[in-house]
C-alpha cells in the first residue's frame, strides 16, 4: 500500500488514471527491466485492442516482437497469478499481439529531428534501444552495424527456430521508423575510426558491440579447427553459410547459447548430439524448457564434466578427454568449480563446440584511447554511462555482464539519456526511482480467486522440428490470447480510497468478495490484495473509492459517444468481457446486432445502476447488461450484484414514469457468442417494445 | 446514525416542477454512511429527475454536489457549485441539514429530498433498525441497555402491556416485543428489580416537549466581545 | 378495610363471587340501543358494567357518556379509561368529569396500538401507562395532581374524588412472569381490583391464580363468548395472551349452527363454574350478545 493516502485533490491534479497507477507498480512491471507497462497491455489484449496494446508495450520495448519470442521474462517470473494457479504466459501473449501488428501496426511518434548527431557502434539491443531513445529526443542517430544486418546477435546468432529473421525485422524497421539510420558492413576499427566519428560531425558516440566473441579453453587441441567457437557457428548457419559438423558433435557448455547450438547441429543433421556441462541438471544456466525441447530432439547431456584435453588422431577430433567435476559454486554460490582428476573419461566425438561463455570483442578499440579493464571489459562510469573519454558514452554487454535482450535494451535507453543530458549541457544524472512494487499476494487471498488454467504454447511435435529450422513453437490466437490477457489479476489496478471523501460506512467492506478493505477512520483497501473486481468502487455511496485502472467513470463519456454514433435504435449493451466471445472484443463481430452497441467490461463487478442511468441519460433507449451465469463470472458474487442493482435502477425507472423494461439482465456472457447474441437480440426486441 | 430515506418520487416531481435549474446535494454525514444520501444517490437522483423531465418533454438542468456534512457551515466552502445559481436545491441531507442550508442560504430555494426518520444502528447488510428516540432522559441504564422509548411501540415504562404476543409486539408480528426483551435481559443478569420498580413519569420537556432543544457547551461557546 | 366506595367494591369485599358485564358505546351518536340492552339484560344480572374506551382504537362514543347513561338506568358502570388518547392532563381531567358525573369503578388499560384501529395514522400518547394512571388516580384522591406549583409543592384539589380502582392482567400469555410483576406494579401502585383478559383454560388460570395470591387483591376472570369456530381460532391467531382449546373449537364447530348460541352459553357456564372456586368474580364479554348474559349466569350455577 502506498504510504501516503490517496485524496480527491490528489486525484484532480492528476492528468489521467495512469497517474494513479503510477502510484505503485505490479511487479510483472517493476521486474521488467525496461519496466514495460505489462498490466495496461495485457488489459489492452483482453480487450482485443490491439493498437493500442503493441504502442503500450513499444513505448518501453523496442525490441518488442524479438523479447516476444525469447525475453527471460521476468514479469512472469514474478508474476502474482502464480499464486494462485499458474503465472500469466505474458510473453506468448506479448507475441500474439506485436507480431501480429508487425512494424506498421504500431504507432510511430516521429519528431522533428534537428538534434545533434549520434553515432551508435552496434546495432545489437542496446545500440537499438539508445538509437530509438535519441530519436525520439530529436537527436540524430545513425547506427553503424558491422554485419550485413541489424539486430546483433538476435539477428545473427540466435537461431530461427527460435527467432525467425522476420519477427526481428518487424523490430528493426518500426525502430527506423522514427528516424534512426543504420548503416550496415562498416567495421569501426578498421573502415572508420572512432576518431573519423567525430570528424564527421557526430557529436558524441554510443559503444555498444556487446560480446561478440566467443570465449574458448585454452586446452589441448582446442585450437583444431573442428573445434568450433559457438558464435562463428551459430552465425554461418543463421546466415546458411555450409558448416562441416560431422557426425557426432559435442557441446561444451550449459547455458541456453550452448542449447542453441546442440539443436542447431541437431538440425543440421547430425547423428549424435551431447551437451556437456560442468553442472548437473538444477545447477546448470539453460533455461529448463530449453533443455527439456533440446531432450525432445534429441540432445542428450553430459553432466558434471570438464573438458581436459581434446583428443586429436592425425588432426582430427575422435573425442574428448574429461574430468569429474566435483563442485561447480563455492559456499558463496561463486562460480568456482573443482574437479577430481583421478576421475578421467574421454567422451567420443568429431565436433566440438564450445559455448562456455561470450566475451567483448574490444579489438577495435586499440588506437582509440579508449580503456578496457582487466575482464576485457569496456571500462565506463556506470552512473553516467560515460567511457574514459568525455562523448562517448557505452551500453550494453560491452559493459555490463551478459543478460538478456530487454536487460541491453535498459541499458541502451540509459546511455541514450546520459547523451542527451550531456549533449544539453546538462549533468548526467539518470533518474532511476521507480515507484514500490504491491506486495505479495498472501495465500489466504489467493485462495479466495478462481483458478483458470494457463493457455499452453503449442509445439510442433519433435521429430518434425528437428527437421528444419522453422519456428518450434505456434503463436497464440487472437482467442487464446484475449483468454490468456484475462487471467491477468490486475494487480495494482484495483480500488483505492479518497480519504477525504470516505464517510467509513463499511459498504466496500461489505461487497468485497475477497474481505480486502479495512475500516477504521476512513476505509483502505490494501492494494496488494484487491483483486480489482470494482464492486466497491460502485457500491461506495460516498463516490470515493477510484479505480486505479479502467476508471469506469471514463466510461459514460465514451458511453455517449457510442450512442451518438447509433441510428434511430440505440441500446448499450454492457457485456461481461470476462467469457464473452473475443471477436466481440476486438471489434471485429460480423454478427453485431442492429442499433446495439457492445460494450465490454472487464469486470461487470464494475458496471453500477448509475451507469446504466447514464446511459439513458444520454440517449441510450434501453441498456442490456450482459452478465455471466452465476458460478462462470470472474469474481465470486458479481451476477448477484448485478441482479440488485439491474432491478434497482428498474424501480428508479418505474417511479418515473419510463419503462423498466429499458433495462433488460442478461447472464449468457459466459454461454458462448451464439446464446449470448440470442439472449441480446431477445432483449433488444423486449426494449423496442416499450 | 441519523437515518433518513429518500421522499417518493412523486413528491420530489411536484416539489422542483417550477425549476429548470436544480441541484442536488448529498451529505457526507450519515445519510451516506446510511445509503440514501451520499454523492453516488445524488448522481442518480439527478440522472432520474433528468429522465423524468424528458419523459414529461421538459428539459431541466439537474446537477449533482457533495459536502462532508451539510449541518456545519464551515463545510458550505467546500461545495463545488453555488447554491445561489441555482433555480432550486434538493438537499438530500437529514432535515437538519435541509434546515439549516435554508438559514445559511436564505435567498435560495432548498428543497428536501429526504425524509428523516429515526437514529438507527445498522444491523445487518442493507437494514437499519431504530434504536433511539433522542427522548433527552435515557433509561437504558435499568432496562438493560434495550430502550423501551425505541423498542416499545408505545414507548411504556413501567413494562410490557397486554399486547405482547408469544415476543412479538400487536403492532407487528415481526417486531420484537421490546419490553419482553427487557425483561429477558434483566432476568438473566438477576436484575428484575430494576423491572419491579415504580418508574417517575416521563418529563416530555427533554423530548420535544419544550420547544426547540438545544445544546451549548459553557466552555466552547465564543464570549462576546467585551467593549471597554 | 377501607368504606366501599362502590356497589362493585362492596360485593368483592363481602367476599360474593361477583359478575360483570360490558358495553361498548356506538360508531356515531346513536347510543340508545346499547343502553337499553343494558337496561333489559344487565340490571340485576351484574354487579356493574363496564364501559370500553374507544376499543381496539376504533373511533366511538366515549366511555364517561356510557357511564353516565347507566348511571341514569340505575346501572352501576366500570369506567375503562386508556392512556393511548389523552395526555395526564386529559386523563386527570376526565377522573375528575367522571366521578362528578358519578363514577366511582375505573378500570386503568394501557389501551391498543392505535395502528391496529381506524385512524393508524394517529398519535399514540401514552403519557402515562396503565401503572401510572392508577397513580394519578390515588394522587387525585390524595387531594393533589401530578403538577407542582411554583414552588414545587403539590397542587391542591378542591374537592377530591375516591375511586374504586382497577386494572387488567393476561393470565394465559406465553410470558406470565413479567405480567405478574406488572401486576404487582400496578397493585403497589393502587389497583383494588383485576379484571383478566380472556381465560378458555381453567388449569393455567389456576396456576396464575396461585402465583399472585401474595397480592390479596380480587380477580374478575375474563369470559369472552366463543361465538363461532372461525372466532375462536381467530382469537387464537390475533388475540395476544389468548389461547382456545382445541376441545371448545371442536365443540362449537361440531353443533348445528341454531344450537351455537346455546353451546356458546354452556361454555361460558362451564368456563366460570370450573374456575369460581379459585377467583373472586367473572368478567362477561359477550360482544353484543348481551341477551346472553341471564343464561351465562344460569349456566354457571351463579343464580
Amino acid at each position: 500500500m502506498p504510504e501516503k493516502d490517496l485524496t480527491s485533490d490528489d486525484v484532480a491534479r492528476m492528468d489521467s488514471t495512469q497517474d494513479l497507477m503510477a502510484r505503485e507498480w505490479a511487479p510483472c512491471r517493476y521486474h521488467c527491466p525496461v519496466h514495460a507497462d505489462v498490466r495496461s497491455y495485457i488489459e489492452l489484449i483482453a480487450r482485443g485492442q490491439w493498437r493500442a496494446a503493441i504502442d503500450v508495450i513499444r513505448e518501453r520495448l523496442p525490441l518488442a516482437s524479438v523479447c516476444g519470442r525469447i525475453c527471460h521474462h521476468p514479469c512472469e517470473a514474478n508474476c502474482r497469478r502464480d499464486g494462485v494457479d499458474e503465472a500469466l504466459a505474458i510473453r506468448e501473449v506479448k507475441r500474439f499481439v506485436s507480431e501480429r501488428q508487425g512494424a506498421a501496426g504500431a504507432t510511430v511518434h516521429k519528431v522533428d529531428q534537428d538534434g545533434p548527431k549520434v553515432a551508435i557502434v552496434g546495432a545489437g539491443p542496446a545500440g537499438l534501444a539508445a538509437a530509438l531513445e535519441l530519436a525520439k529526443a530529436g537527436f540524430r542517430p545513425t547506427v553503424l552495424e558491422k554485419d550485413p544486418v541489424a539486430g546483433g546477435i538476435p539477428a545473427t546468432a540466435i537461431p530461427k527456430y527460435r527467432l525467425p529473421r522476420d519477427v526481428i525485422r518487424q523490430d528493426v524497421d518500426w525502430i527506423c521508423a522514427h528516424g534512426v539510420e543504420i548503416v550496415t558492413g562498416v567495421d569501426i576499427g578498421g573502415d572508420k575510426s572512432i576518431a573519423d566519428l567525430k570528424a564527421d560531425g557526430f557529436e558524441a558516440v554510443i559503444i555498444a558491440t556487446g560480446r561478440a566473441r566467443s570465449r574458448m579453453l585454452p586446452i589441448p587441441g582446442g585450437d583444431n579447427e573442428r573445434c568450433l567457437p559457438v558464435l562463428r557457428f551459430l552465425r554461418r548457419t543463421g546466415f546458411d553459410e555450409p558448416v562441416d559438423i560431422g557426425g557426432n558433435v559435442l557441446v561444451i557448455g550449459g547455458g541456453n547459447v550452448a542449447m542453441d547450438a546442440a539443436r542447431t547441429a541437431v538440425r543440421m543433421g547430425a547423428k549424435r548430439v551431447r551437451a556437456m556441462c560442468l553442472e548437473n541438471e538444477e545447477e546448470m544456466p539453460a533455461f529448463s524448457w530449453e533443455r527439456e525441447e533440446a531432450l525432445e530432439e534429441g540432445v542428450n547431456f553430459i553432466h558434471r564434466r570438464g573438458p581436459v584435453e581434446i583428443l586429436l588422431t592425425g588432426g582430427a577430433i575422435h573425442g574428448v578427454r574429461t574430468r569429474k567435476v566435483t563442485r561447480v559454486f563455492d559456499d558463496t554460490g561463486a562460480f568456482s568449480p573443482q574437479y577430481d582428476d583421478a576421475d578421467v573419461q574421454d567422451v567420443e566425438c568429431d565436433t566440438v563446440i564450445m559455448a562456455i561463455g561470450q566475451m567483448p570483442d574490444t579489438g577495435f578499440l586499440s588506437g582509440s584511447g579508449l580503456e578496457c579493464d582487466e575482464r576485457g571489459r569496456m571500462k565506463y562510469d556506470p552512473t553516467t554511462h560515460r567511457t574514459s573519454q568525455e562523448d562517448v558514452f557505452a551500453c550494453g554487454e560491452i559493459v555490463t555482464a551478459p543478460g538478456s535482450v530487454v536487460e541491453a535494451c535498459a541499458s541502451g535507453q540509459r546511455a541514450a539519456k546520459a547523451v542527451y543530458l550531456h549533449l544539453s549541457g546538462r549533468e548526467i544524472v539518470i533518474e532511476d526511482d521507480i515507484p514500490e512494487a504491491i506486495g505479495v499476494l498472501p495465500d489466504e487471498t489467493a485462495q479466495t480467486v478462481p483458478q483458470v488454467d494457463r493457455n499452453p504454447v503449442h509445439l510442433r511435435p519433435p521429430e518434425q522440428r528437428r527437421k528444419d529450422f522453422e519456428a518450434v513453437d505456434f503463436n497464440f490466437s487472437a482467442d487464446a490470447a484475449m483468454r490468456e490477457a484475462r487471467r491477468c489479476m490486475n494487480c495494482g489496478g484495483g480500488a483505492e480510497v479518497l480519504v477525504d471523501k470516505c464517510a467509513a460506512c463499511l459498504t466496500c467492506l461489505r461487497v468485497c468478495p475477497f474481505d480486502i478493505p479495512v475500516v477504521t477512520d476512513v476505509a483502505r483497501i490494501d492494494s496488494a490484495l484487491c483483486q480489482s473486481c470494482g464492486m466497491c468502487i460502485v457500491e461506495c455511496p460516498a463516490n470515493a473509492i477510484v479505480a486505479r485502472s479502467w476508471d469506469v467513470r471514463g466510461q459514460n463519456d465514451d458511453t455517449a459517444a457510442e450512442i451518438r454514433k447509433l441510428p434511430k435504435r440505440k441500446i448499450v449493451a454492457y457485456v461481461c468481457g470476462h467469457h464473452s466471445s473475443s471477436a466481440a472484443w476486438s471489434g471485429e463481430l460480423e454478427d453485431t446486432i442492429g442499433g446495439v452497441v457492445e460494450i465490454y467490461m472487464p469486470s461487470m463487478g464494475r458496471l453500477g445502476s448509475q451507469h446504466i442511468l447514464h446511459a439513458l441519460e444520454n440517449g441510450a433507449s434501453g441498456v442490456i447488461v450482459v452478465a455471466c451465469r452465476i458460478g462462470a463470472d470472474r469474481y465470486p458474487t458479481v451476477t448477484q450484484r448485478v441482479r440488485k442493482r439491474v432491478s434497482q435502477v428498474r424501480d428508479m425507472l418505474a417511479e418515473i414514469g419510463v419503462s423498466p423494461d429499458k433495462v433488460q439482465l442478461v447472464e449468457e456472457a459466459s454461454e458462448g457468442r451464439k446464446a449470448m447474441r440470442d439472449a441480446m437480440v431477445e432483449a433488444a426486441e423486449k426494449i423496442d417494445a416499450t | 446514525m441519523i437515518v433518513a430515506e429518500r421522499k417518493p418520487m412523486d413528491e420530489i416531481i411536484d416539489m422542483i416542477a417550477p425549476y429548470e435549474k436544480v441541484l442536488v446535494l448529498a451529505c457526507g454525514g450519515c445519510v451516506t454512511v446510511c445509503l440514501t444520501g451520499g454523492e453516488k444517490n445524488a448522481e442518480m437522483l439527478a440522472t432520474q429527475l433528468k429522465l423524468a423531465a424528458s419523459q414529461a418533454d421538459k428539459t431541466i438542468s439537474a446537477d449533482f454536489d457533495c459536502i462532508t456534512r451539510q449541518c456545519e457551515k464551515e463545510f458550505f466552502d467546500n461545495l463545488t457549485k453555488n447554491p445561489d445559481d441555482y433555480d432550486a436545491v434538493l438537499s438530500i441531507a437529514c432535515g437538519a441539514g435541509v434546515g439549516y442550508m435554508s438559514e445559511q442560504y436564505p435567498d435560495a430555494v432548498i428543497l428536501p429530498g429526504m425524509n428523516t426518520t429515526f437514529l438507527a444502528s445498522n444491523v445487518a447488510n442493507g437494514i437499519w433498525e431504530e434504536y433511539c428516540r433522542g427522548c433527552g432522559d435515557c433509561a437504558l441504564a435499568w432496562t438493560g441497555g434495550i430502550c423501551p422509548i425505541a423498542k416499545c411501540s408505545k414507548s411504556l415504562i413501567n413494562g410490557t402491556c397486554g399486547g405482547t404476543n408469544d415476543g412479538k409486539c400487536e403492532v407487528d408480528q415481526d417486531m420484537e416485543c421490546g419490553w419482553l426483551a427487557i425483561y429477558e435481559r434483566l432476568e438473566k443478569r438477576d436484575r428484575l428489580d430494576e423491572y419491579r420498580k415504580m418508574r417517575p413519569l416521563r418529563d416530555h420537556r427533554k423530548d420535544r416537549g419544550k420547544g426547540v432543544r438545544r445544546l451549548v457547551l459553557k466552555d466552547m461557546i465564543e464570549e462576546e466581545p467585551v467593549n471597554e | 378495610m377501607s368504606e366501599p366506595v362502590s356497589k362493585l367494591q362492596k360485593a368483592l369485599q363481602a367476599g360474593e363471587f361477583v359478575v360483570t358485564g360490558e358495553i361498548g358505546p356506538p360508531k356515531g351518536t346513536n347510543i340508545g340501543p346499547v343502553i337499553h340492552e343494558a337496561k333489559e339484560y344487565l340490571k340485576g344480572a351484574v354487579t356493574a358494567v363496564n364501559v370500553t374506551d374507544i376499543q381496539t382504537a376504533v373511533m366511538r362514543a366515549g366511555s364517561m357518556v356510557g357511564c353516565k347513561l347507566l348511571l341514569d338506568e340505575g346501572i352501576e358502570p366500570v369506567f375503562q379509561m386508556v392512556c393511548r388518547d389523552r395526555n395526564r392532563l386529559a386523563l386527570q381531567s376526565d377522573l375528575l368529569s367522571a366521578y362528578i358525573l358519578g363514577v366511582r369503578n375505573v378500570l386503568s388499560l394501557t389501551g391498543d396500538h392505535t395502528t391496529m384501529g381506524d385512524h393508524p395514522e394517529a398519535m399514540g400518547v401514552y403519557d402515562l401507562d396503565s401503572v401510572s394512571l392508577l397513580e394519578a388516580m390515588c394522587t387525585l384522591e390524595s387531594g393533589s395532581d401530578l403538577g407542582k406549583d411554583m414552588k414545587g409543592n403539590p397542587n391542591e384539589l378542591d374537592g377530591a374524588p375516591k375511586f374504586f380502582k382497577g386494572c387488567c392482567v393476561t393470565p394465559c400469555a406465553e410470558e406470565v412472569a413479567p405480567q405478574i410483576i406488572k401486576l404487582e406494579k400496578k397493585v403497589a401502585a393502587g389497583a383494588q381490583f383485576v379484571q383478566t383478559q380472556a381465560v378458555y383454560e381453567p388449569a393455567r388460570f389456576e396456576k396464575f391464580m396461585k402465583s399472585i395470591e401474595h397480592l390479596k387483591v380480587p380477580v374478575l376472570v375474563g369470559i369472552v363468548m366463543l361465538k363461532t369456530a372461525g372466532m375462536a381460532k381467530y382469537m387464537n391467531r390475533g388475540v395476544p395472551g389468548v389461547s382456545v382449546p382445541d376441545e371448545l373449537i371442536q365443540r362449537l364447530g361440531d353443533c348445528a349452527k341454531e344450537d351455537r348460541q346455546k353451546v356458546s352459553i354452556e361454555i361460558c357456564g362451564e368456563l366460570i363454574s370450573s374456575m369460581k372456586d379459585f377467583c373472586q368474580g367473572a368478567h362477561l364479554m359477550t360482544l353484543g350478545w348481551d341477551h346472553c348474559v341471564p343464561g351465562i349466569i344460569a349456566a354457571a350455577g351463579l343464580a
